[in-house]
């Protein structure tokens, strides 16, 4: 509690979170644009500022400074009001994550149930957004995001939930505390890449950038967005960003606590964090340079035939596992086969979808 | 899945070579030799005089008809300095129509024209697309300043075929001369 | 050949068409070219496309333009390919007048040639990775080699992109002294960059599924649409220009000709990966076999005067069939100059290909058609 009241540390809280937030997002898109260009040969922003690093500030007070525009014939509130349902969700959500057992700005009890609940707000945005744009490429692009983002939010939380059940709480800091010994990768490899490849589903990103698919919807939901509006969406997926990845280091990965232990200290274990964070963020942004995008119905398709079975299965063999009370390597094993057959099943999706059709229309069908 | 990780390992290779960028305009690629800016005019050192007579050939053979070119009488040929009777009275380029296809330089009798293989002769941003029109100043500037040092002046398209302009050599000239005064007097 | 459009489809819910309207203005087609999409959901039912947004009247204006002059605007017809455009002229006075180039000339002008389709298919890649959805990642590959290759050709001609370098009778000037040297450097770096793309997008499971098995084409169907170039080798007919009817010197050269086995958008690509490879061929086996000599034909006047006559020449640019007609008077400029623009062809035959498909599927495919707007619309 800061200084002792309660207004004056809920404030105080809240101007940390509005201020390191955006602190956050200025830095990773300069770091975005570095590492995309180093993989394209290329040097990335270079002029503003020592080695460009003044880049996303000259940007951010671009975009603060241009012309508030709105089509004539938008839907005025669902068009002016979608960037906000966008980004306050995140920003709640970035509320409860835990960086040390005491660096937080609120630890909740219900923490995990908290974040994905809150999560799924965002996609309404994008849907008004859409919508409101009266604009018929935002259309189908708003149309793509629900479809892909509701989608994918079942993989994610059934493997949230996953590893909520063998933690045993939904308490953040719990779940990482019990991480001491060894991180929950070991034991549920299958949960983790259903994580991740949902995470990477939930950020639109390639290879599931179909929503804002840059050379077909030129920008889906958000094409009629100008200035501080599109700073906004920008600042969500980004923020976004970091959730998934920091989520995925305390949920998977031990957070702070592994290898280092509990009372390390604050000076070696956000350090730590930051670090297992980075590197799913670098992860992320080198599938963006690397990987195109797949097509709606291939998608939809790897979502339902693949990660969600592969999901449920996950949460079966956790059930046993607690039921019987089998050792953990067992659930390791289980899962890393049914990791494997996730891969396989996914080859075979791949392969056949190559395969040549007779007719001109071909869709993706059941690879079960 | 394996292509994936084939991609992931050409973009992990490219991303440890050296980049190519070069940091334009802090520094500059050297240009080549036969680089083709737009055309500018030449200063004959020696006699103090642009090259150029005013002929109008270049105008004629301009697929885009940019230029507009005017000749005087040179003063200097009425001292005797120099050999040219004729010099360009003016001449402007719009540097905004011109396709740089080398034709002017081409057929050019005095060797006047040439492209500008400098940096200056491709950096041209102006506010106003007037300011694209060059006069006859503009033309020598490049020259007369010593900027200009080293222009592509290897022969060109046709005279590789074996065709020059017709050029008198001294005696043809005195005949020439000797012909008109004894046809005068 | 009777060919149904409309895909049936059952009606349990109400919907009704949308008409998009892919226009002008759009990061995806390559230039300015319309398309007027109608769709169910996701599904292109009908598409109607517009053309002559670049119409600059270049056949009229060569009509002004006496032979010299009219090269330039040869180059900017065809701006990516240029000197197989220049070289199709050229090519066409020359029959009509018939002079005969030197040796060294032909040379020249077929290596230039062929590392102008190396540069044209790397364009290609460029722009096809990132409709697939790379995010510039192709781009930049394929633009650093083009850069190799383009620094080259201001070595040797001056200009980055539109050259008026070929002339009636053989080439402007001659190459400057280290050409070999720095030919087989930039060959060198070709080579490493086709596999580096090669490495990046051939095996690459998503750009399979997105674009195997998307309109296969079949040769009977190519040839009735007039399809020609690497989209006819696509759907597996081995014919190319430069075997079957060999102009300047291609006949003493080796080489294969890519074909694919169904026409779909994968094998368009893998067909132009693999001409960039025996394009590199060509461009060695000819920097071999250059001779010393005269780069212009002898005797020839000032201004060239073409007897009367017309003439028609094609050859094989990196789009396809490429053809010049000439029609002259007995002036020093034409009196007709057409141009028969392989891209505008294959153009014509986009509805029957995407209808059917999805709408990242046309995208794709228009990607694949590699078309370049100056040439359709002239």
């Amino acid at each position: 509690m800061i200084a002792d009241n309660p207004w004056v540390d809920g404030l105080a809280r809240m101007g940390i979170i509005t201020a390191a937030v955006p602190l956050a997002v200025i830095v990773l898109t300069y770091v975005e644009r570095k590492v995309l260009g180093r993989l394209q040969m290329r040097l990335g922003p270079m002029r503003v500022g020592p080695y460009g690093t003044l880049q996303s500030v000259a940007d951010t007070v671009k975009l603060l400074t241009k012309e508030d525009l709105r089509p004539q014939t938008a839907d005025r509130w669902t068009f002016e009001l979608a960037p906000f349902v966008v980004v306050v969700p995140v920003f709640m959500a970035l509320v409860t994550l835990p960086f040390t057992a005491d660096l937080f700005v609120r630890n909740l009890g219900l923490g995990l149930f908290y974040i994905v609940a809150v999560s799924g707000v965002s996609i309404v945005g994008f849907v008004m957004a859409g919508w409101g744009s009266d604009n018929k490429y935002a259309l189908l692009g708003g149309v793509r995001a629900a479809a892909q983002l509701i989608s994918y939010e079942i993989p994610l939380v059934m493997a949230v939930l996953a590893v909520a059940m063998i933690g045993q709480s939904l308490n953040l800091v719990e779940l990482v505390e019990g991480q001491g010994r060894v991180p929950f990768v070991v034991w549920q490899p299958l949960a983790f890449l259903i994580f991740l490849v949902a995470g990477l589903a939930e950020l639109y990103r390639q290879p599931f950038d179909i929503p804002v698919a840059e050379s077909e919807v030129v920008g889906g939901p958000l094409v009629e967005y100008s200035g501080i509006r599109w700073s906004m969406f920008q600042m969500a997926e980004v923020a976004n960003m970091v959730l998934i990845s920091v989520l995925a280091s305390l949920l998977f990965l031990g957070g702070w606590n592994w290898p280092l232990g509990n009372g390390a200290g604050a000076g070696l274990q956000v350090p730590l964090i930051v670090v297992k964070a980075s590197m799913f963020i670098l992860l992320f942004m080198w599938l963006r340079g690397t990987l195109p995008r797949l097509r709606i119905d291939q998608m939809m398709a790897f979502c339902w035939q693949v990660l969600l079975p592969f999901a449920f299965l996950q949460i079966i063999i956790n059930g046993w596992v607690l039921v019987y009370g089998w050792p953990d390597w067992v659930l390791g094993a289980l899962s890393g086969m049914a990791a494997l057959a996730a891969g396989y099943l996914t080859y075979r999706m791949a392969r056949q979808a190559m395969e040549p059709v007779s007719s001109r229309l071909h869709r993706v069908g059941s690879v079960l | 899945m394996l292509g994936v990780f084939r991609a992931i390992k050409t973009t992990v290779s490219a991303a440890l070579r050296k980049p190519v960028t070069v940091q334009y305009p802090k520094a500059k690629k050297e240009l080549p030799h036969r680089s083709r800016g737009l055309p500018v005019l030449l200063w004959d050192f020696e006699v103090d005089e642009p090259f150029c007579t005013g002929c109008q050939v270049c105008a004629r053979y301009c697929p885009v008809d940019c230029m507009t070119v005017t000749m005087q009488d040179n003063r200097k040929f009425a001292e005797g300095k120099s050999e040219r009777k004729k010099i360009v009275h003016r001449f402007y380029i719009d540097y905004a129509r011109c396709m740089r296809c080398d034709i002017c330089v081409e057929v050019c009798n005095f060797d006047a024209i040439v492209m500008n293989n400098t940096w200056e002769g491709v950096e041209l941003s102006r506010y106003d697309r007037q300011g694209l029109v060059m006069n006859l100043d503009d033309l020598l500037q490049q020259s007369q300043s010593g900027e200009l040092n080293d222009p592509f002046r290897e022969p060109m398209g046709i005279a590789h075929s074996g065709w020059a302009p017709k050029v008198r050599s001294q005696e043809e000239k005195a005949e020439v001369a000797a012909k008109e005064e004894g046809g005068q007097g | 050949m009777t060919t149904e459009y409309r895909v049936p489809r059952e009606k349990e819910l109400e919907t009704i068409d949308v008409n998009v309207n892919v226009g002008p203005q759009h990061p995806a087609t390559h230039g300015v070219f319309r398309m007027v999409l109608t769709v169910d959901g996701e599904q292109v039912v009908d598409l109607d496309p517009v053309i002559g947004y670049l119409h600059r009247g270049a056949e009229k204006l060569s009509e002004n333009c006496d032979y010299r002059q009219a090269i330039g605007y040869q180059d900017r017809t065809e701006y990516l390919g240029q000197f197989n455009a220049e070289l199709c002229y050229v090519l066409a006075v020359e029959k009509l007048a018939g002079i005969e180039p030197p040796e060294r000339a032909e040379y020249i002008r077929v290596i230039l040639t062929e590392l102008n389709r190396v540069a044209s298919h790397h364009m290609f890649m460029g722009a096809f990775g990132s409709d697939v959805g790379l995010f510039g990642t192709s781009f930049m590959y394929s633009f650093r080699d083009r850069e190799m290759i383009l620094d080259l050709f201001e070595e040797v001609t001056g200009e980055r992109m539109m050259y008026a370098y070929f002339r009636p009778g053989g080439v402007g000037w001659d190459v400057p002294e280290d050409f070999r040297e720095r030919c087989r450097e930039v060959l060198a770096v070709v080579r490493r960059g086709i596999d580096d793309i090669d490495g990046l997008m051939t095996e690459n499971e998503v750009i399979m599924a997105r674009c195997r098995g998307l309109s296969p084409v079949t040769p009977e169907e190519a040839i009735n649409w007039g399809v020609t170039g690497p989209m006819l080798r696509a759907t597996g007919l081995k014919h190319d220009l430069r075997r079957a009817e060999p102009y300047s010197i291609y006949d003493r050269f080796e080489f294969e000709i890519p074909t694919g086995t169904q026409g779909d958008v994968y094998d368009r690509y893998l067909v132009r990966l693999e001409e960039m490879r025996q394009s590199v061929r060509i461009a060695e086996q000819a920097l071999e076999q250059m001779p010393d000599g005269p780069i212009m034909a002898e005797g020839l006047k000032r201004t060239l005067r073409l007897p009367e006559g017309e003439v028609y020449m094609r050859n094989e640019t990196p789009r396809g069939e490429y053809g010049i007609y000439l029609i002259s008077r007995g002036a020093d400029k034409p009196y007709r100059l057409k141009i028969r623009s392989p891209a505008f062809s294959n153009l014509s035959a986009l509805k029957a290909m995407c209808v059917g498909t999805y709408v990242a599927d046309t995208i794709i495919n228009l990607g694949s058609f590699d078309i370049v707007l100056c040439e359709v619309d002239r």
